[in-house]
């Protein structure tokens, strides 16, 4: 193990209901939904953990856990225990107390015990909902140079973007002031006023801080239960919090979303396409891992029409016989002849039928879209069929038949 | 009245304090053990808990966050013959920590102080 991660012990938050990602979440965890084809959300803060070198990591689960623990069976079965490596993944106990967990900070509360145990130095706190790559050491350098009670990671948003995140105000030291949920008002930066600092959901904390703040909390009547809402603010002021900023050599903000509407979802994979993409997963230097799946090479068919493909992410075991346009496609999914797929993110096998019109749309995993059925190109038409999102973006969950609806 | 539960597996420390502190002015409900402390908890209006922490069964620090668990808010003090519990994080969510000794002063006065008598 790296000298510098002796005594850190790394926690990722993965419980929460996700009901802004509904339908998508109605039977899953949100860590656990399906990104960028082949990966599930919780594998970016995962791939950046052992690409930081962490390699013992404890994920809380809550709702819809059977979902993140089959994953974390299935795609990270990577670590050796008798290294002294685990990656565990962990229900509320019912040890201590006997509810779920109230928010992210009482869920480290209830998991006390197990601070106990490890008396680690640090404790990292991360969120299995984040796209970024990011290494936690170099975080861990900051917080340990400023002595910090508390390391906030924060990300710079221009002001006018601001209003919608957990924002930060420090001083020039990067010293936080005053943390701010969605203020109409969002405070500048002092060397940068057009942008702020939205809190990324990522902490260190010194251990026993860590330990006396959620327990004040948890004895707490009212609040939230959370580290934005409740601990940065119950500790700003009395404690030493600092903000480390989440940038490149340049100064320029680093690459970092919070996928927490359906809207942001569906966007967060246009990251992922073009060229160069803004978010690129064939970086070499910082390898995302997704879950294996053995299927075989995609095949494209061709008889007599051109197949056109553009601008997408193809996942293997794919059959593609029409028109693919900025999507992304997990394995397994069929285009049949002359259908056409216009940015639309397709999850495990999703059959498009001969003929069928898909346009930005998300469909989950095993629909099947009969031939000649058109998705994203009436409006009114798939606001009575699906859910349909405030950009415009059509949902198919795998609870309907298509074919009823014809 | 205000109403302590005292519970401490040792029952000639548990009449002691029950004396003392009926003295006080308090009524006193006593626990031979941590599950009875919980029950006690549970069912009765109880405004401060001294715990002991060994006991057989279930020791103190396993008890004191089901007792906060149970009934928030309320002020528990920590009351054992053993210095090195207080390093534990376990230790860390009571009001208090009192080393037991014959002088209950300490003990009492931490008690006026919890419960706004001070």
């Amino acid at each position: 193990m790296l000298e510098s991660l002796k005594g850190l012990t790394t926690i990722i938050m993965a419980g929460g209901k996700g009901e802004r990602l509904d339908p998508l979440t109605r039977d899953k965890a949100k860590p656990s939904i399906t990104f960028g084809g082949i990966y599930r959300i919780i594998d970016f803060t995962l791939s950046n953990c052992i690409n930081s070198g962490i390699r013992r990591l404890y994920v809380l689960t809550q709702y819809g856990g059977f979902s993140l623990d089959q994953h974390l069976r299935q795609a990270w079965d990577i670590v050796h225990p008798d290294l002294g490596e685990y990656i565990y993944s962990m229900p509320p106990q019912q040890i201590m107390v006997s509810r779920w967990y109230r928010g992210t900070a009482d869920s480290i509360y209830q998991n006390l015990n197990l601070l106990e145990k490890e008396r680690p130095r640090q404790v990292l706190i991360l969120s299995g909902d984040h796209v970024y790559k990011m290494n936690y050491l170099e975080m861990l350098e900051f917080h340990r140079s400023r002595n910090a009670d508390m390391t906030v990671a924060a990300v710079m948003v221009p002001r006018e973007e601001a209003g919608s995140f957990g924002i930060l105000k420090v001083n020039a030291a990067s010293e936080v002031e005053n943390f701010l949920e969605k203020p109409p008002e969002p405070p500048g930066l002092p060397d940068n006023p057009d942008f702020s600092l939205a809190s990324m959901g990522v902490y260190i904390f010194k251990a026993e801080v860590l330990v006396e703040e959620v327990i004040k909390d948890a004895k707490k009547k009212t609040g939230k239960h959370d580290f934005g809402a409740d601990i940065i603010p119950q500790m700003v002021g009395r404690k030493r919090v600092f903000a480390f900023n989440f940038q490149d050599a340049a100064g320029a903000p680093r690459y970092w979303r919070d996928i927490g509407l359906l809207d942001a979802y569906f966007r967060a994979h246009y990251d992922l396409l073009g060229e160069p993409p803004v978010f690129d997963l064939f970086d070499k230097g910082w390898p995302i891992r997704g879950r294996p799946q053995l299927c075989p090479p995609s095949k494209y068919i061709y008889s007599g029409k051109a197949i056109i493909v553009e601008d997408s992410l193809i996942a293997s075991g794919c059959i593609i016989e029409g028109t693919v346009r900025e999507s992304v496609l997990s394995p397994r999914v069929r285009v049949g002849p002359g259908a056409r797929v216009d940015a639309a993110i397709l999850w495990d096998g999703v059959e498009i039928g001969a003929g069928a019109q898909v346009q930005r749309a998300i469909i989950e995993d095993g629909v099947k879209v009969p031939p000649g059925f058109a998705i994203g190109q009436d409006r009114e038409l798939d606001a009575r069929r699906f859910p349909v999102t405030p950009e415009g973006v059509v949902v198919v969950p795998n609870n309907v038949v298509l074919e009823d609806m014809q | 009245m205000k109403t302590i539960l005292v519970a401490d597996d040792e029952e000639p420390i548990r009449k002691l304090l029950e004396g003392e502190l009926t003295d006080e002015g308090y009524r006193v409900v006593l626990a031979a053990n941590a599950r009875e402390a919980l029950k006690i908890v549970e069912t009765q209006p109880i405004d401060l808990v001294v715990l002991d922490i060994r006991m057989p069964g279930m020791d103190g620090l396993e008890a004191l966050p089901r007792i906060l668990g149970l009934k928030e808010g309320i002020p528990v003090i920590l009351h054992t013959a053993y210095s090195q519990y207080q390093e534990s994080f376990m230790s860390w969510a009571a009001d208090a920590y009192i080393i037991k000794s014959a002088d209950f002063t300490e003990l009492k006065d931490k008690i006026k102080e919890l419960l706004h008598e001070k």
